[in-house]
């Protein structure tokens, strides 16, 4: 499930000189996670110090994630945050911290490689070139993989877009090769799965209050709000068809179209099959919830009675009879245990006790 | 923390959106496997902050840990309170400080399917962390329940009286008469509540949601709408309406299962404890008599008696097995047993719900 994706035109880069492999020209796509994009925002939020005009207030950080076997699809799953300090004359970017950091990503997760880095402004300078020559380069970087560099934009009251590049080099002599590059942009999108969509809707559940917080809802709370909004959404498609039927709006075949194919996807079983299927479905539910709660009072019942000081023998603190009475807790213990595993049995599971039974007592 | 005069304890849990998103996709990746990390943030009158997290690495434990060759899900689950960890969760702590992140460990967390979370495992490592630092908890995510839709995150603590008894190691029955301690008051729950910054509240708000204009532009066939591509918006979401009862009735019973099994091994190591004990005590009180008869016969004869506590170094009084697994038992028989009912409310909502729109009127 994409959120942010647009068409692209890819035209192929200049090769590095020194590079001989076929897929370094093949069309390149990105592949975001949201995890790395809160990441860079988080660091965003979290920079040193605002813009002044004779230094930015950009950040940068690595990408983490994989590449796919040919190397033309990068999946973006991670970022890291990297000091660096930036004005007009210098950048210094702290490579000892970015290897070890490194490194310690990769020890938790060691499947995923360095891919490039992230700044959070959309401007490509020298600057850019230096680092990005930096990440792509053999010995610290990339190489044989094109290092990506992908802007964030983090201006306050403008939305955040996100753009990618892989660079090339160019340079007029070798002495400018190391701060010179060509940056080409290639597509990226943003994709989640249903784990990650869970968590994306919860933090979208906040976007509209004041204190930017959101509690986490109950899955009976969820499930209201998702009923009341399809009901909702059923009322404004009907109150528009009803429109068209009172001929207060003009009708729209491709719609009505859509409708009547979306409709006719309803199944047509007859009252008595659903009936029954209903009630099946519903006795099983009940019926393990039912089980569960029995067991649960059986087995707390079991551990009061282990633990329980009987009022009569409260004086007598003899060992023999702490013994005795913790002993009659745990039978009756165990007989709640074996009534509902009995239970489970009848109800829908085939397993067979493991143990023969003694008669309880 | 620690320099602060008086500690208030902490009441309620603010997530930050990234911290969700890293432990999802975390545990998404490591599924069915459970997934371990450390939590960073800072606690603030009684709210703990969390704002960062970062994995733990499970890859070298066993190569540092000991010649072990545990199975995977082991060595996650105790990968909190490895050696090899500590060391790994300092340094991080110290790289993520450089780059203005809180640099307070507050706690771990860990993923879990179905809620099995609670055993002897999970309450070793929050007392690993609660005992340096009182402020600290244990974010658990259920992975199975996030993927069908609402998000399940928790926070945990262990409770005071808890933590005392841990300390002393003893969970005999003698004890927990004593300290009235009951499955119930092992875990506090803390209300989770999660937090976006203004940045990404703005980003947010760039997901798609409803169309905002009132009015849209016609299409003109149905292959139009198909191109269109409408994304549906995250929040509310659609995923939640799904109905699946069986897999999780299924799952369900056999934890349950699983559980009364455990149950059950637990009591018989009692009634092995008890049958124990009486054996030795019918031989100690054999034995008592018999010294006593003999004592009486030398104080017939006029000689010195014999001493009667003796049977003290004769005699070896089996230890009582620790009641803890028990105890633990219950807790997650008490757990499974409200997942259940919350999964019953919703399913049997949803089921009324097809029947009436299935059934003739």
């Amino acid at each position: 499930m994409a959120v942010d994706q647009e068409s692209f035109l890819h035209l192929s880069r200049p090769l590095a000189p020194v590079a001989n492999l076929q897929s370094n020209i093949a069309p390149l796509s990105v592949n975001i996670q949201p995890t790395a994009i809160l990441s860079i925002l988080d660091h965003a939020v979290r920079r040193d110090a605002p813009a002044t005009p004779t230094t930015s207030s950009r950040v940068i950080g690595a990408l983490i994630g994989s590449r796919s076997e040919d190397g033309s699809e990068l999946s973006v799953s991670s970022a890291f945050a990297i000091p660096h300090t930036e004005n007009e004359d210098q950048v210094e970017v702290d490579v000892e911290y970015q290897k070890n950091m490194l490194t310690l990503h990769l020890k938790a997760s060691p499947r995923e490689t360095l891919l490039g880095w992230y700044t959070t402004s959309h401007e490509l300078n020298s600057f850019s070139a230096l680092i990005q020559n930096f990440f792509a380069s053999p010995e610290t970087g990339t190489f044989p993989h094109p290092a990506v560099h992908l802007t964030v934009s983090t201006d306050p009251g403008a939305d955040v877009q996100l753009k990618a590049y892989i660079s090339a080099p160019v340079a007029v002599n070798a002495e400018r090769a190391a701060e010179s590059c060509m940056f080409i942009q290639v597509p990226h999108r943003v994709s989640y799965n249903d784990a990650e969509r869970s968590a994306l809707e919860l933090i979208s559940s906040a976007k509209d209050t004041e204190s930017r917080t959101a509690p986490i809802p109950s899955d009976v709370e969820g499930l209201a709000r998702s009923i009341e909004s399809s009901i909702d959404l059923l009322e404004r498609v009907s109150a528009w068809i009803g429109e068209i039927l009172d001929e207060e709006r003009e009708p729209n075949n491709a719609i009505g179209q859509y409708l009547m194919s979306a409709l006719s996807l309803a199944p047509k079983v007859d009252a008595a099959s659903i009936e029954h299927d209903f009630n099946n479905h519903i006795q099983d539910v009940l019926m393990v919830s039912y089980l569960a709660n029995s067991i649960r009072t059986q087995i707390d019942l079991s551990q009061r009675l282990a633990t329980a000081v009987l009022s009569d023998e409260k004086a007598d603190k003899d060992d023999t009879k702490g013994g005795e009475r913790g002993e009659r807790g745990d039978r009756r213990g165990g007989r709640g245990g074996r009534g509902g595993r009995g239970g489970g049995r009848g109800g829908r599971e085939q397993r067979e006790p493991k143990e023969p039974r003694e008669p309880a007592e | 923390m620690a320099d602060a005069p008086k500690e208030t304890p902490i009441s309620s849990v603010l997530v930050e959106s990234l911290v969700i998103m890293k432990i999802i996709r975390h545990g998404a990746s490591t599924f069915p496997t459970p997934a371990t990390g450390a939590i960073v943030g800072m606690d603030q009158n009684g709210v703990l902050e969390i704002t960062n997290t970062f994995a733990f690495p499970t890859g070298d434990v066993a190569n540092t840990d000991g010649a072990h060759q545990n199975d995977a899900s082991a060595l996650a689950a105790a990968a909190p309170r490895a050696k090899a960890n500590m060391v790994y969760q300092n340094d991080m702590i110290r790289h993520l400080k450089e780059v203005n992140v809180d640099a307070n460990g507050v706690g771990w967390y860990t993923t879990a399917a179905m809620g099995n979370f609670i055993n002897l495992n999970f309450i070793e490592n929050q007392y690993h962390y609660q005992k340096d630092n009182d402020q600290t908890v244990a974010l658990v995510n259920d992975v199975s329940r996030s993927s069908q839709g609402a998000l399940n995150l928790r926070a945990f603590r262990l409770s005071p009286a808890f933590m005392t008894m841990f300390k002393e190691g003893k969970f005999t029955t003698e004890s927990l008469q004593k300290s009235k301690l009951t499955f119930k008051d092992i875990l506090v729950e803390l209300p989770v509540t999660v937090h976006n910054s203004h940045l990404l509240t703005s980003y947010i708000h760039q997901f798609p949601g409803f169309p905002t204009k009132a009015e849209v532009d016609m299409p003109a066939s149905v292959s139009d709408i198909l191109k269109a591509d409408v994304k549906l918006p995250l929040y509310p979401s659609v995923d939640t309406l799904d109905l699946s009862i069986d897999p999780f009735l299924e799952k369900s019973c056999d934890l349950l299962l699983d559980s009364i099994e455990s149950h059950y091994t637990e009591l018989n190591n009692h009634q092995y404890y008890q049958r124990q004990m009486a054996r030795e005590q019918t031989k100690i009180t054999a034995w008592q008599t018999k010294r006593k008869a003999e004592n009486a016969a030398r104080a017939a004869a006029k000689q010195e008696p014999l001493p009667e506590d003796e049977w003290q170094r004769l005699f070896k009084i089996p230890q009582e097995p620790s009641r803890l697994e028990a105890l633990l038992n219950a807790k997650q028989v008490e757990q499974y047993s409200k997942q259940i009912d919350g999964f019953t409310a919703n399913v049997s909502a949803k089921m009324f719900a097809v029947r009436g729109n299935l059934m003739p009127e």
